[in-house]
């Protein structure tokens, strides 16, 4: 853990934190979109593409929100489905 | 004005420490493989397989409560990501709270990043394998 010496300056932070989270616990398929944005930030910062690289940080974290939100999302869907089919159920019983 | 955000930063911090408190609460007193309450993962509720993450809520709850050997047979690549996660997550709240730049040198290997996928991609096959000693990797399948 070091701040950079080069004299372009520190790359943002890429974000990858947020991606292996993404991956390993929510939505695999999302996480890797958000990966391989992360991967992208320190070459285009290298080649002095400072906008490009700090896009490629902020689209590695828009995928791994998205890859939470979509967990979130399908994790409702599937309390409602219990619901439904409970609430079914219940009355289905005759 | 600048005292209004840094009032605005201290809810968020407070906000996160409550988060935070709220899922260790959680996941320390109750075990995900005795309430319903936890949702489950989708792929596995789709298809029957195991997804990467499968068996980490398990994992989490027994690491809280200190059996870390436990924590591996639900889930070991989450177990052996875990102090990379913790150290790079702390780096990147540190940095939001003291307005620093310290960057975690090993994220930016392009070696790690794909190496680090290419195990996801690896693991999630691997441990539907239903054979010793693929089975060692699936929730707790020793």
């Amino acid at each position: 853990m070091e701040t950079t010496n080069q004299p372009m300056g520190t790359p943002p932070d890429n974000n990858l934190v947020w991606a292996i989270l993404c991956t390993v616990f929510c939505c695999l398929p999302l996480g890797i979109v958000s990966i391989i944005y992360a991967s992208k930030v320190k070459e285009r910062w290298a080649q002095g593409d400072y906008q490009g690289a700090q896009e490629a940080a902020d689209d590695a974290k828009k995928w791994a929100i998205w890859g939470a939100a979509s967990a979130v999302i399908l994790g409702i869907l599937y309390v409602l489905l219990v619901v439904v089919i409970g609430i079914g159920g219940t009355f289905a019983g005759f | 004005m600048a005292l209004l955000q840094d009032s605005n930063k201290y809810l968020k911090i407070g906000l996160i420490l409550f988060l935070g408190g709220v899922f260790f609460w959680l996941y320390y007193n109750y075990n995900p493989a005795e309430n319903s309450f936890f949702i489950p993962c989708p792929f596995h509720y789709a298809t029957g397989l195991h997804c990467p993450g499968c068996g980490s809520q398990r994992a989490i709850h027994l690491i809280f409560k200190g059996d870390i050997l436990g924590g591996f047979r639900f889930n070991p690549l989450l177990v052996l990501t875990l102090p990379i996660v913790i150290y790079g997550l702390s780096i990147t709240i540190l940095n939001w709270v003291f307005k620093t730049k310290y960057r975690f040198k090993l994220f930016y290997s392009k070696l790690f990043i794909f190496g680090y996928f290419g195990l996801a991609i690896l693991y999630w096959v691997l441990r539907n394998i239903d054979s010793y000693p693929f089975t060692l990797l699936a929730p707790s399948g020793t």
